[in-house]
């Protein structure tokens, strides 16, 4: 039974770095190199975590597939199981099983422009694709890489040492960011996602947006994208649902005849329209 | 034609020696007058005198609790340890839906990411079939082309004819089964197509239901909002019994039982899509928030969705959650009347 | 006295009409033809002519009362169509402020007794349609498809019917039909004796036997009008007070904790009864709980009178006990 696809791996944590007051980015390795291995995770992926004794929760995986022998989760604390996790320490043992769902598609996504568009924890699963693009062994495969986000307060954005200290610098490669309302210490741009998306009003010419965050943060993106001529077919999004086996079993994601966990996460615009509105 | 014959009294001694040589599970009259499929020690636990258990088979397959493995966190690391007591059994007296039911659970379980705790039980359980002589009012498996005397997926069929039964071997490890039984069987000369038509003829007399899910499945495909929906959910007291007793439901939470907190196990068990908590988020937020999602959800997942991504249908038309709901919620007159939307 | 039951439901018809019709309700809840033999469904009408599809019966056995908590936060004015046992239900969830009585009109029915319609339908054929019934006190006179039956209600009642305290509603805004003279209440918790009677190791093997089969759907909770805490103990993901898994044990907990969380509010609709689709006897369970009430503490049936608290559920400064 050993091969049962319910049965976690061990892994232990390496590090943890404090996003916000409430998210958590942990760095996790499996303590068996082959499992570690075999794991093969495509940008966008997600995958169950386990902290024995109180239970599972799925987690996108934050980390790029380039980055060998990690992955990385960003947790906010909202509910059991992340309120446990934010407890272990560096060093503590952990399960995880995954990599479960489909994934962006980088392939179809080559030779564009690329507009990521972010809000509060919603960056961490882009990340994932986000690093894998401008990982120097894909970079020349793509154009031009945008990122917008925001969060509700300098505090709440996450990954600010990507943001502000290695994507920035990037060549072919835009970051903006935004927060709802004004602070003291900020000198950047200030005012909702959305809103900024308009000022900034981007071309869909040759360019596809990804856009994940709150519900209704995406709600008002797809409205502006649109508005901005974007086709459905451009604009890529993803869902979340609450998911507990992970692989098209438990039957608790689905939207119609769909398993977001196994045919999702990621889907287009165009996709989700087809879909009955249980998200 | 010649067939295989165990007169009735050679079916006690049948029934003994099946009892001596393997884990046994049959219908069984519980307290309260409840059948359910439990695990037979002797030949009086058995019973065949039913039309349809209250409880479907399911349980034996996939049970309500299932330990997926347990865990022991010491200093030095984390233990995980599966149990590995699968019991090959056989399973004496299943009717026909809820072998189709069978079918219909096994793409679930057992396609992309297979599950071994099902198909484990799935591939050392014998099915023996007791052909169907009598129907309840609120069967229906007709409506989905089963047939209650040639059971889908059984290995061997028990067929009752005149002072005994008629044995059928559906499969190669019916057939072996047969053999060590060989001593006790006769040969009959019988027109067994006959004899089935016949059964066939008297069960359709008493079939209550004859509804087309096809028309029902052509309005689902081409209306996600209906009033209908907003009326017929507001009697449901999203109980879940309907999903508990259906043969082919397979919802399921996984969840850890650690009273000790560093040791325990990691389980599984039944859950339902009628629970207003089941596709509830930690923040709170619920893509199917009131009864009308719920229960329109639990009818299109039947009748469409489960055809749409598997090609067999969700609802073998076992009748028990019509007799079982508490405010009469009927699938089959949801069938008829979403078959005469316009 | 032999009340038909279709004059009945004409009555019934036009009260249910009248006051949709004037807009004093929004929704009336009552009974309509069920799919199946000697039963019938909840139904839901909002609109005048919808009232012809009312029925009564002696097959209306579900406890209408419960379905308020659906309509709590709405501002729908709604008609509730209560037998005698529902009634108290009534009671009860006003009691706990469940639903204001400003957005309530009660309509109330006397009853003489529920058929029960396992029993009836086995009797009769399942695929015979029933036309009127009749009272006629000591028996049902049923009229089908098939010709007449009679129905002794010694053999064919609900055992909570027999057993019955309150034909008439204890509450109501318009009373349907004429009042039944109830008469001699026939003795009460006669099962619950002998249960008692058994030793420990006899009635643990009768518990468990039934125990052991709980599904833990929590139908017996859904639909109790007594139940009506906003999340309850068994839904919680943590602390989890009783696992999920299903065994003797856990099972036996969660009947425990049901029964002694309805103590004092149970008021005997037997719903829970009813609905459990492994024929659990939580009646006696309720019943033991009655009993001691009515012996310990000499009150009434709980839902019996507004004005009386309940039981275990207020603080009385001369209590004669001390407070441990
Ligand atoms: S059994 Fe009936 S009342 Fe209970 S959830 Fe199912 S449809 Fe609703
Ligand atoms: S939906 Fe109802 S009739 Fe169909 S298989 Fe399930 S329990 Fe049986
Ligand atoms: S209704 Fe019956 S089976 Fe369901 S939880 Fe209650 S006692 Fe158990
Ligand atoms: S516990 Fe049972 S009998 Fe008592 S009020 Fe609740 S449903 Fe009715
Ligand atoms: S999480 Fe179980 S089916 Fe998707």
């Amino acid at each position: 039974m050993a091969d049962s696809p319910l049965i976690p791996f061990i892994a232990t944590i390496t590090d943890i770095v404090d996003e916000t007051s409430d998210v958590k980015t942990f760095q996790m390795v499996f303590d068996d190199p082959a499992v570690m291995e075999a794991f093969n995770n495509k940008p966008g992926q997600v995958a169950q975590l386990s902290v024995f004794g109180t239970g599972e929760a799925t987690i996108s995986i934050t980390s790029s597939p380039t980055r060998n022998g990690i992955l990385e989760f960003s947790v906010k604390n909202v509910g059991q199981l992340t309120t446990a996790l934010h407890q272990l320490e560096i060093g503590s043992k952990v399960g995880i099983r995954g990599p479960y769902g489909n994934h962006f598609p980088y392939h179809s996504m080559q030779g564009k422009d690329l507009l990521f568009i972010g809000g509060g924890i919603g960056l961490a699963p882009l990340r994932s694709l986000i690093d894998f693009v401008l990982d120097a062994s894909n970079r020349d495969q793509y154009g031009k890489v945008t990122i917008l986000y925001g969060a509700r307060s300098m505090d709440d954005l996450c990954f600010k040492r990507d943001l502000f200290e290695r994507w920035c610098r990037l060549p072919d490669t835009e970051v903006l960011t935004t927060i709802d309302r004004p602070e003291d210490a900020w000198t950047g741009h200030v005012g909702f996602v959305p809103a900024y998306l308009e000022e900034i009003n981007p071309t869909p010419e040759n360019k596809i947006a990804i856009t994940c965050g709150p519900p209704i943060m995406i709600k008002f993106v797809l409205q502006a994208l649109e508005k901005m001529g974007y086709t459905d077919e451009q604009v890529i999004t993803t869902l979340e649902l609450k998911m507990k086996c992970g692989i098209g079993k438990c039957g608790r994601c689905n939207i119609g005849d769909k398993f977001v966990c196994v045919d999702g996460p990621v889907f287009s615009l165009d996709q989700i329209k087809a879909m009955p509105p249980e998200y | 034609m010649p067939v295989k014959f165990l007169t009735a009294d050679k079916l006690q001694i049948f029934i003994d020696r099946l009892l001596a040589s393997s884990t046994v599970f049959s219908p069984s009259n519980q307290p309260g007058n409840v059948i359910r499929y439990t695990q037979a020690n002797k030949p009086e636990d058995i019973c065949i005198d039913y039309v349809n258990s209250d409880i479907s088979p399911k349980e034996l397959f996939f049970p309500q609790t299932e330990e997926l493995f347990s865990f022991d966190q010491t200093d030095e690391g984390i233990d995980l340890r599966v149990q590995t007591g699968y019991k090959p059994k056989v399973i004496f007296g299943m009717r026909a839906c809820d072998v189709k039911a069978l079918l219909t659970l096994d793409p679930v379980f057992n396609s992309q990411w297979p599950d071994p705790h099902y198909a484990k039980n799935r591939n050392e359980t014998i099915i023996i079939c007791l052909a169907c002589d009598k129907a309840l009012s609120t069967c229906f498996c007709n409506t989905f082309g089963i047939d209650p005397v040639a059971p889908e997926g059984a290995d061997l069929v028990l067929i009752s004819y005149g002072s005994g039964y008629i044995i059928e071997e559906c499969s190669y490890t019916g057939r072996e089964l047969r053999e060590l039984y060989q001593d006790l069987l006769t040969q009959e000369y019988v027109h067994l197509e006959k004899i089935k038509e016949e059964k066939r003829k008297q069960l359709s007399e008493q079939f209550v239901h004859h509804v087309s899910p096809s028309k029902a499945k052509e309005t689902m495909d081409n209306n996600f909002e209906l009033p209908y929906w907003d009326e017929i959910s507001r009697k449901c007291l999203g109980c879940g019994i309907c999903t508990y007793v259906c043969p082919t439901c397979h919802c399921f939470d996984i969840f850890d039982y650690a009273p000790e907190e560093t040791t325990g196990s990691r389980c599984r068990c039944w859950d339902s899509c009628m629970y207003g908590d089941f596709t509830k988020m930690a923040g709170g937020h619920n893509p199917r928030p009131t009864k009308k999602e719920r229960v329109r959800n639990r009818f299109m997942h039947k009748i469409k969705y489960h055809l749409d991504r598997y090609g067999i249908e969700g609802c073998v038309g076992c009748g028990r959650c019509i007799v079982k709901c508490p405010v009469n919620m009927d699938i089959t007159s949801i069938i008829t009347d979403l078959g005469e939307v316009k | 006295m032999n009340q038909s039951f279709n004059s009945l439901t004409e009555e019934l018809r036009s009260v249910a009409q009248e006051l949709l019709r004037e807009g004093k309700v929004n929704m009336f809840i009552g009974f309509g033809q069920g799919t199946l033999t000697a039963r019938t469904t909840p139904l839901f009408i909002s609109k005048p002519d919808a009232a012809a599809a009312l029925t009564w019966s002696p097959f209306c056995s579900n406890n209408l009362a419960g379905y308020l908590l659906d309509y709590r936060e709405t501002n729908e004015t709604i008609g509730v169509l209560v037998k005698g046992c529902d009634s108290r239900s009534i009671i009860r969830l006003l009691q706990d402020n469940q639903f204001p009585r400003s957005r309530l009109v009660v309509i109330g029915i006397p009853c003489a007794g529920l058929l029960d319609s396992e029993k009836v339908t086995l009797e009769l054929g399942p695929q015979t349609e029933i036309g009127d019934v009749t009272d006629e006190d000591d028996n049902f006179l049923v009229s089908t498809t098939t010709g007449q039956h009679r129905f002794a209600k010694k053999d064919y009642l609900l055992p909570k019917c027999l057993e019955c305290i309150d034909s008439n509603p204890v509450i109501c805004d318009h009373f349907t039909g004429k009042k039944i003279n109830i008469g001699e209440v026939n003795e009460r918790f006669v099962e619950i004796k002998s249960l008692e009677a058994l030793s420990p190791q006899e009635r643990s093997r009768y518990w468990d036997g039934y125990f052991q089969n709980c599904l833990r759907c929590y139908a017996c909770r859904n639909v109790c009008p007594a139940c009506n805490c906003r999340e309850c103990i068994f839904d919680q993901a943590g602390p989890d007070w009783v696992s999920k898994r299903n065994n003797l044990s856990e099972n036996t907990a969660f009947q425990i904790i049901r029964a002694l969380h309805v103590a004092g509010r149970c008021v005997d609709c037997g719903e829970c009864d009813r609905v459990c689709p492994v024929n659990i006897p939580l009646r006696h369970l309720n019943q033991k709980v009655l009993k001691d009430i009515d012996e310990l503490f000499d009150a009434p049936m709980p839902g019996t009178d507004l004005e009386q608290q309940p039981v275990l559920g207020h603080y009385c400064a001369d209590d004669p006990d001390e407070f441990k």
